[in-house]
């Protein structure tokens, strides 16, 4: 969700496609039409990273060695942006453990909530397109649109704690309270989910049903089915979810931006509005770049171990193990 | 879909892909100058602000063109929330405009050397700032020289609910007012859990003047903070102890309750609270209504009398190619000639003091009913001034984060200001 607010230094790459382990051949004719198609297809991005992303985030890498404010030229400082940031700035590292709590609780909700509404989508019930039109529907209000929205659900007495109310619970005042905001921007993260359910449900429109005959002629209940059919077809989707979702978490701004602007004392700051602020409010560009380096490179960590440990639990069809 | 049909090998088409990626990248290379033009009369001017801002300034622009026919100036007006990054930006661009609005964010700029000194051009024009802005005149010099000419300037003053006031039987307010005074007045007015006596105090500018009226200062002339002393920790404290010992200014949490980016300005005009203390932007809005009977006032005192100030400049950027012509605009839209226009168009209080003092401000033509404009002038007689400093952002990120406790009614004002002193000091470095 990197809007256009965001800093598109800190975008990290797209990760490279897992390549089968596929023997070392001649490229028969389809292969190579399909190579084909897959560079045409990419070519925008590869045109657009090349022509408008490539060099900003070279020229970053330098920046965040200099101490420079925009207005004047940069004077190098070696590595002292980021001795200061891991040294000398417990701000930076409020908005980190922020950042990784947010990223840490509201992907996976993101992905059961998903997995859990595409699952009961995927029944025969009546109503499914209504239903499903209404899933996706708040993925579509803009996040400005929905985060004003959210200001008055997570008010003090506003309809969330009115329902608490009903249970007997006394709610807190969300956005507000220095110990409830980050769990008010988990709870606005879980209106997102309708995105995930489309193309789980789209996956699992397309499991053969003979997988599912065949195991209820065995005698798998519904449970079983879901766990040994349903979720290994959807793992693909799942996982793709897990990448973008974790790359989003880590970049989470507008809502903060928004709702919060990292308050109550940076109980709700998060790493990209920070550097936002750095480099726009206290005209420190060199240290927001070292801040945006440095999270690209948490970002990329991270990606790479949901790569390393993918093969354990994801299922390609066209791989054959 | 021919592209297909033709077998291309891979580096062929890498090769054509990064032709025309370098293409794009000396298209961009060759970047649009929209800055000011090279000795030919134009002039690019960024503001901030809304529609009637817009409005107001494209108006002073007119007159200006008029009377000087060999300039054409282009108005950029960008939202306030971006309008730093976008100047910013500007700059950094090699493009920046001419002439640009600037307020406490001034020496943000000239620090870094992105102003030129006006005081060159102050004495060629003849110009006596003095004399044409009265106390606010050199609120823009920083290290001896001046950075910007004062454009707008209006004091915070009180709008109170006239309707209120008089079914209460509470005499109307007076610069002669004290802290208990007006206390005593918002309790009378305050019903719990529905009307709040006082809209608060929870803004800077707000609590500041408090401060300034208790005999103290949260940045000292030598622009060092002087946040934890005595006398500002019982000023703020005055305005916590208004929300949750006495009850009678809505909390945040009051205020979130009523409804998204509410604040003392939508309250008031809703009749939720009876005094609200701002700065001119509401006159004009409030003109238009008929809901809430209301008049304005000057702030009243604590031990001295003080008040804080909006205000805004206009500066040269030191980009300008021809700053000479810069100023001579500057100088005629904070002319007499041009200023009426800032009222009359319902825009805000002219910097200009004669304009301040003139019927043109005191009994616009759009108002209505009389309201009580001689509040602005009286006011800027006990003006505080504020040490403008570099690190102003970062001072009021300081201020925002140390007291999000003590607005919660958490922490109280003493050791909450303690801490802010101590960021306060590593953020601002000794001279």
């Amino acid at each position: 969700m990197a809007t256009s607010l965001s800093p598109s230094a800190t975008k990290p790459t797209e990760p490279p496609a897992p390549s089968p382990a596929a023997p070392v051949r001649r490229m028969s004719t389809s292969r190579r039409r399909e190579a084909r198609y897959f560079y045409l297809f990419i070519s925008p991005w590869i045109v657009g990273f090349l022509a408008f992303m490539l060099g900003p985030m070279i020229a970053s890498v330098y920046y965040s060695l200099t101490d420079w404010d925009t207005f004047t030229p940069p004077t190098f400082v070696g590595i002292d942006n980021y001795v200061r940031l891991f040294t000398d700035d417990p701000i930076f590292w409020k908005a980190l453990g922020n950042t990784f709590y947010y990223a840490a609780i509201s992907v996976p909700l993101g992905l059961v909530l998903g997995l859990w509404l595409a699952h009961l989508l995927n029944k025969q019930v009546r109503a499914r397109k209504l239903f499903r039109t209404l899933i996706y529907l708040p993925t579509l209000v803009p996040l400005v649109a929905t985060a004003m929205i959210f200001q008055m659900v997570l008010a003090p007495d506003g309809p969330l704690n009115g329902l608490l109310g009903w249970f007997g619970i006394d709610g807190p005042a969300w956005l507000l309270d220095p110990d409830w905001v980050k769990p008010a921007l988990i709870v606005l993260s879980a209106w997102g989910a309708g995105g995930a359910t489309v193309l789980l449900l789209a996956t699992m429109k397309g499991i053969p049903n003979e997988f599912y005959e065949a195991a209820e002629i065995d005698g798998a209940g519904s449970a079983r089915q879901f766990w040994s059919i349903t979720f290994p077809q959807v793992t693909p989707i799942i996982f793709f979810n897990l990448i973008m979702g974790l790359i989003g978490a880590f970049q989470i701004f507008s809502q903060v931006y928004i709702l919060t602007s990292g308050g109550p004392n940076n109980a709700s700051q998060m790493v990209v509005p920070l550097l936002f602020n750095e480099a726009f409010s206290y005209y420190r560009m060199g240290y927001a770049s070292a801040i945006s380096w440095v999270l690209f490179v948490i970002i990329l960590l991270f990606t790479l171990v949901a790569f390393r440990t993918s093969r354990r639990w994801v299922f390609y069809e066209t791989e054959m193990r | 879909m021919g592209i297909m049909d033709t077998d291309f090998s891979r580096r062929g088409f890498l090769a054509s892909t990064l032709v025309a990626a370098a293409g794009v990248i000396t298209l961009t290379a060759c970047g649009s100058d929209s800055g000011g033009g090279g000795g030919d009369g134009k002039l690019v001017m960024t503001v901030w602000g809304g529609e009637v801002d817009k409005a107001a300034y494209q108006a002073r622009i007119d007159a200006l063109v008029e009377a000087n026919p060999e300039m054409s100036v282009t108005l950029q007006l960008i939202l306030s929330d971006s309008y730093a990054q976008k100047v910013q930006t500007m700059i950094a661009g090699g493009s920046g405009p001419d002439i640009m609005q600037v307020a406490e964010n001034v020496n943000v700029y000239s620090s870094k050397n992105q102003l030129l000194p006006l005081d060159e051009h102050i004495t060629t024009a003849g110009l006596d700032l003095d004399a044409r802005f009265g106390p606010v005149g050199s609120v823009y010099s920083y290290e001896d020289a001046v950075y910007a000419i004062p454009d707008r300037s209006g004091a915070a003053i009180l709008y109170y609910n006239k309707g209120l006031f008089e079914s209460a039987g509470i005499s109307a307010p007076t610069a002669d007012w004290t802290w208990d005074d007006m206390l005593s007045a918002a309790q009378e007015l305050t019903v719990p859990g529905e009307r709040w006596g006082y809209a608060g105090a929870g803004w800077w500018p707000l609590w500041w003047s408090f401060a300034h009226q208790n005999g103290g200062a949260i940045i000292d002339e030598a622009g060092r903070p002087t946040a934890d002393s005595d006398a500002v920790v019982e000023a703020l404290q005055y305005c916590g102890d208004l929300v949750f010992k006495h009850k009678v200014v809505p909390s945040t949490i009051d205020y979130a309750n009523m409804g998204t980016d509410m604040g003392g300005d939508p309250a008031f005009a809703a009749g939720l609270v009876a005094m609200n203390t701002t700065g001119f932007w509401n006159v004009g809005s409030l003109a238009e209504q008929d809901s809430v009977e209301w008049d304005i006032a000057p702030m009243w005192r604590g031990k001295e009398q003080a008040v804080a100030t909006f205000g805004s400049g206009l500066a040269i950027s030191r980009t300008a190619k021809d700053p000479a012509l810069a100023f001579k605009a500057i100088d005629f839209l904070t002319s007499d000639k041009a200023q009426p226009l800032v009222i009359s168009m319902k825009q805000d209080v002219p910097a200009n003091v004669e304009v301040q003092q003139s019927d043109a401000f005191l009994s616009p033509s759009w108002m209505t009913d009389p309201v009580n404009m001689q509040a602005f002038p009286e006011s800027s007689s006990f003006a505080f001034k504020s040490t403008f400093i570099p690190q102003w952002n970062e001072m009021q990120q300081a201020f925002t984060d140390g007291l999000a406790d003590f607005w919660l009614g958490k922490q109280e004002a003493a050791p909450a200001l303690a801490t802010i002193q101590e960021r306060l000091e590593s953020i601002i470095p000794t001279a």
